[in-house]
């Protein structure tokens, strides 16, 4: 039998599998190349890029909790020029699609990101960050106000002719309509779930245990609720969607491509699993295999939901226009 | 650094709470220095969920086997977990990762360790040993039972510090510590300290070795989540006009750090 191709496009980015490493886990992908088979996998996120060099938050930045983790790094990284001078002549070479990640404090700094990312060369796609919980108050403004989404998509979209993958948060009531706004506003797919707003604390000290009180929940913990949101945006929009959130096994990257995203990202139990992003492309393979199917767009969005079933109420009927289309593979 | 495959040889409670385990690896795994580290799954259930760094107590390798030796307390879900692995029992590591104590030539080494701390510089006793160098040795602990490794130690002027008084001398090492470096007339040009231990000791050497203007090395604790300066998630502070700024990663720029430019009030 010939091998099933798992090609797939996102946008006018073309991934030789729908395997990615998330933004934050992988660093610039050199710090992991001697543990991840970057040949292997479709691509990788780097790090945020943010306008301005940022040290980071105060320790502690980790902290492990039941089959989660939450973290408060703060976008530690060496800031637009940094990137272009340091990190990017890494990146050029890396035998994966490149897509980085960035994040603006305002409008200005997501068009200035976008103009010196484009013109670095190394990208292959942009994922805009306007979900990030731990730069205070901004990150997280973006992506749980429709508007300033449509703001920020809306502005870059004209500078740049790289794919465009809006990255959101799930500490909203209604993702799908930040997900519609930023596909009338260009973004040529939408990945999701940047991590939960969690809290840790300490009886003893009586203290909360990150130095920022608040912080990012990620791990096999939220998977459900990943789920949960990918299907609402798979929904919502007819863009591709990159799934994500607590990928721990094979069997979940499957079951985000079943409900419809396109593509998926490994991201927490990586750190305990190098080998994760791997295992995903063999078990994806051997999904086809089983089903009989010759490509990746046979599965994709092939979920069974009975009729009527699985529709997002939030608080109110769902609008006239919501449909239930699921993630088509076209 | 590799990720390798890694065999239980064998695990034992060597006092109440602390453990030896010496783990397989395969012969390609590179000889670690004395302060390094390897990031262990403790077990391949989902929980926990991330990985463990344990900075090593020694390396065997003889008889074309390697081992990595790992000493340690039993504080969390990590560690018990480790305690139950029996003999046999197949997991793996990353490793040898971070920077180990780095001696200089012509000064003398003054070892300062507090508790299960003692680890890593049992490791660079030996290591200090093999070498034929002359070095100091001070060692405290709750209690004798909690000594750890004091009859192994070779070559060493060795001096024991109890808190219960036990054995030697009876209160904190720092004492020990200040005595020594006043009762052997050391000078910032002729002694070095390397030290690891809880916070607070560390904290105390760090600013006395700094008021002298001496060399000192500590290797730090903390969590970590990827332990190879990807996630950025182990952040040292530094004391201002050191830092510049920034966080070095405890994982790559350490475990072993200058101690006199490590903020410790702000280490958690």
């Amino acid at each position: 039998m010939k091998k099933p191709s798992l090609a797939v496009t996102i946008g006018s980015l073309s991934l030789r599998n729908p395997v990615l490493v998330a933004s934050g886990i992988i660093g610039y992908g050199r710090e992991y190349e001697r543990l991840v088979a970057l040949d292997r996998i479709g691509g990788i996120v780097t790090k945020t890029v943010t306008l301005r060099a940022r040290a980071g938050n105060p320790p502690p930045r980790v902290y492990e909790t039941a089959s989660g983790m939450l973290n408060s790094i703060g976008i530690e990284n060496p800031g637009l020029e940094g990137f272009l001078e340091i990190k990017a002549p890494l990146l050029r070479d890396l035998p994966c699609a490149v897509i980085v990640s960035i994040e603006g404090e305002d409008v200005n700094e997501f068009c200035e990101l976008t103009r010196g990312v484009d013109g670095s060369g190394v990208a292959h796609a942009i994922e805009v960050n306007i979900s990030c919980p731990n730069v205070g108050p901004h990150g997280l403004r973006y992506s749980t106000d429709a508007g300033m989404a449509r703001e920020v998509m809306g502005a870059i979209r004209p500078l740049t002719r790289l794919p465009l993958i809006a990255k959101l948060t799930p500490n909203v009531t209604r993702i799908g309509e930040i997900a519609e706004a930023c596909e009338d506003c260009g973004a040529d797919a939408i990945s999701l779930v940047n991590t939960v707003i969690g809290m840790a604390i300490d009886s003893r000290t009586r203290k909360p245990i990150l130095g920022t009180v608040l912080g990012g929940l990620s791990g096999p913990a939220i998977k459900p609720l990943a789920l949960a949101k990918t299907w609402e945006v798979v929904q919502a929009v007819d863009i591709p969607v990159v799934g994500m959130g607590g990928i721990a096994r094979p069997t979940d990257a499957i079951e985000f491509l079943l409900l419809g995203a396109r593509a998926i990202q490994v991201g927490t139990a990586m750190f305990a699993d190098p080998t994760l992003p791997e295992a995903c492309v063999d078990g994806i393979t051997s999904y086809l295999d089983q089903s009989g199917a010759s490509s990746i767009d046979e599965i994709v969005g092939s979920l069974e939901i009975p009729e009527g079933r699985g529709v997002i109420r939030a608080g109110c009927a769902p609008r006239p226009e919501t449909r239930a289309r699921g993630g088509r593979a076209s | 650094m590799n990720l390798v495959p890694c065999t239980v040889f064998s695990n034992q409670e060597v006092s109440r709470g602390n453990f030896l385990i010496t783990l397989k690896v395969p012969r390609a795994f590179a000889k670690p220095d004395p302060g390094q580290f390897v990031h262990l799954r403790v077990s391949h259930e989902a929980e926990p969920l991330l990985r463990r760094p344990y900075s090593l107590e020694g390396f065997v390798d003889r008889a074309g086997i390697r081992a990595v030796r790992i000493y340690f307390s039993v504080v969390g879900r990590g560690s018990r977990i480790l305690a139950t692995q029996p003999k046999g029992r197949r997991l793996d590591l990353i490793g040898p990762l971070g920077v180990g104590f780095a001696p200089r030539q012509r000064r003398m080494p003054i070892l300062v360790a507090g508790g299960r701390g003692v680890a890593p510089l049992l490791f660079l006793s030996r290591r200090l040993a093999e070498r034929k160098r002359p070095y100091v040795f001070l060692f405290g602990a709750r209690s004798r039972q909690d000594l750890y490794g004091v009859r192994e130690i070779r070559g060493a002027r060795l001096h024991l510090a109890t808190d219960d008084g036990s054995v030697g001398f009876h209160g904190s090492v720092f004492e020990l510590l200040k005595r020594e470096w006043s009762e052997g007339n050391y000078t910032p040009q002729g002694a070095e300290i390397f030290t690891c231990g809880p916070h607070g000791l560390l904290h105390e050497v760090a600013s006395f070795a700094r008021e002298r203007g001496a060399r000192c090395e500590a290797s730090l604790e903390g969590p970590m989540a990827c332990a190879v300066g990807a996630c950025r998630g182990c952040p040292v502070p530094l004391l201002p006009g050191a830092d510049s700024g920034r966080y070095p990663a405890m994982c790559l720029e350490g475990p072993v750090m200058d101690a006199t430019i490590v903020d410790w009030s702000r280490l958690p």
